[in-house]
């Protein structure tokens, strides 16, 4: 493909400049050129036309796939779900406790959607073992849910879009304790740390 | 806990609906195929004139951007990426049909072969809509069906979807100064041919 390839007038004007002028009156040059005149006439009928399209191509209620394809779509990405990885929260002898990573961060968005001026984007979970590794056993931990420091502590990494104008460091304390209390409220573990990322401002 | 996740607010910005789909939260993508299908069709329908390949390219374009999703780096980008995936799809599909018409006929120059590279006029026209429709809209689309398949592409991605020619320049693989060329070319030979009217 050619670059630059512009096609040109006689009068040595480019069809582009006059397509991009053609919502504002003809310049004196315009109104002095027949070929600009002609090819103005055209691409203002061409930009008619395009627009009548556009519309009635929105509005064309044959122009939509029939439904049976949205639901085909969801049945692929259903059966190919991706439930991210798994948190190991206990090992032991006697059985492994393990919870997805995806339940843990829809209760992560759903004590975010608690606190105005902040949409919850990805979110990443990892866990810190109990202070002496798997295999000494705290009985205490795992079962009780308290927030003691030998137990198994959540890393829970919160990225998010917040409304501009918003008090960055005032939302992500009250995001950070909603998400803090949420855990172990809903699983019975502490959640460590809350790390939280601004990473994009939303229009509202 | 259910997939869809309980936190799903319908008003988010599509930005934190593509990270929650990265995530793999269904109902976030789901909106993403509601949001995307009717735009994909409406491409696809204008570069293949067959509904059946254009609700295979919405299919097939949605399917493998679920795959995809986690390794889109920025969010803002998935519309460009999601029409430069359709757009694809398309023009292989406009490539195939050509090298079965070439195969047919057994020639080597492709411009030589009437409607190898544009699609038929006509081709996929529903006569109980034909009413609604008006003579000029007609033309433009006949006229449409006679650019070579990247020119119409071109078109249609800037004219009918407003995409900006540095998208366009990624997906046809030019630079955004060969978009805006090969744009004043299709615009140039649709008017030429719309001056032959009446």
């Amino acid at each position: 493909m050619a670059l630059d390839n512009i096609p040109r007038l006689g009068c040595g004007r480019s069809i582009d400049s006059i397509w991009a002028s053609i919502d504002r009156s003809p310049t004196a040059h315009e109104e002095q050129c027949k070929q600009c005149q002609t090819a103005r006439i055209q691409l203002e009928r061409l930009s008619a036309a395009t627009r009548a399209l556009r519309e009635s191509d929105l509005h064309d209620p044959a122009l939509r796939p029939r439904p049976g394809i949205k639901n085909a779509i969801m049945d692929v990405a259903r059966a190919e779900v991706r439930r991210g990885s798994r948190i190991l929260l206990r090992a032991a002898d006697n059985g492994a406790t393990e919870i997805s990573e995806q339940a843990l961060s829809s209760l992560v968005r759903f004590a975010a959607a608690a606190i105005p001026g902040v949409h919850s984007r990805r979110c990443r979970i990892e866990i810190r073992p109990a202070s002496a590794g798997l295999a000494s056993e705290d009985h205490q931990s795992g079962t009780t849910g308290t927030a003691t420091p030998a137990g198994p502590r959540l890393i829970v990494n919160l990225r998010v879009a917040a409304a501009p104008g918003i008090d960055i460091p005032v939302m992500a304390e009250a995001l950070r304790q909603e998400i803090s209390n949420a855990i172990p409220a809903g699983v019975g573990i502490a959640a460590g740390t809350v790390n939280i990322t601004v990473e994009d401002l939303y229009d509202v | 806990m259910d997939d869809h996740g309980p936190g799903f607010e319908p008003d988010l910005d599509e930005g934190s609906i593509v990270a929650r789909a990265q995530d793999g939260d269904l109902a976030a993508f789901e909106h993403l195929v509601l949001a995307y299908q009717f735009r994909l069709f409406r491409l696809a329908y204008r570069m293949l004139n067959d509904r059946g390949d254009a609700e295979d390219i919405v299919q097939e374009t949605l399917t493998t951007s679920w795959c995809g999703l986690p390794m889109l780096a920025d969010v803002d980008a998935f519309g460009g990426w999601i029409f430069r995936l359709a757009t694809n799809k398309c023009l292989d599909v406009l490539r195939k049909r050509a090298a079965r018409a070439e195969s047919i006929l057994g020639s080597d120059d492709m411009d030589a072969i009437p409607g190898a590279r544009a699609s038929p006029v006509w081709a996929g026209w529903d006569p109980a809509h034909a009413a609604e429709w008006s003579a000029e809209q007609d033309g433009l689309t006949a006229l449409l069906n006679t650019l070579p398949p990247a020119q119409r592409a071109c078109w249609l991605l800037r004219e009918m979807h407003g995409r900006s020619y540095a998208e366009i320049g990624v997906t046809l693989k030019i630079s955004p100064a060969a978009v805006r060329g090969t744009l004043a070319r299709a615009r140039h030979q649709i008017a030429e041919g719309m001056s032959q009217w009446r």
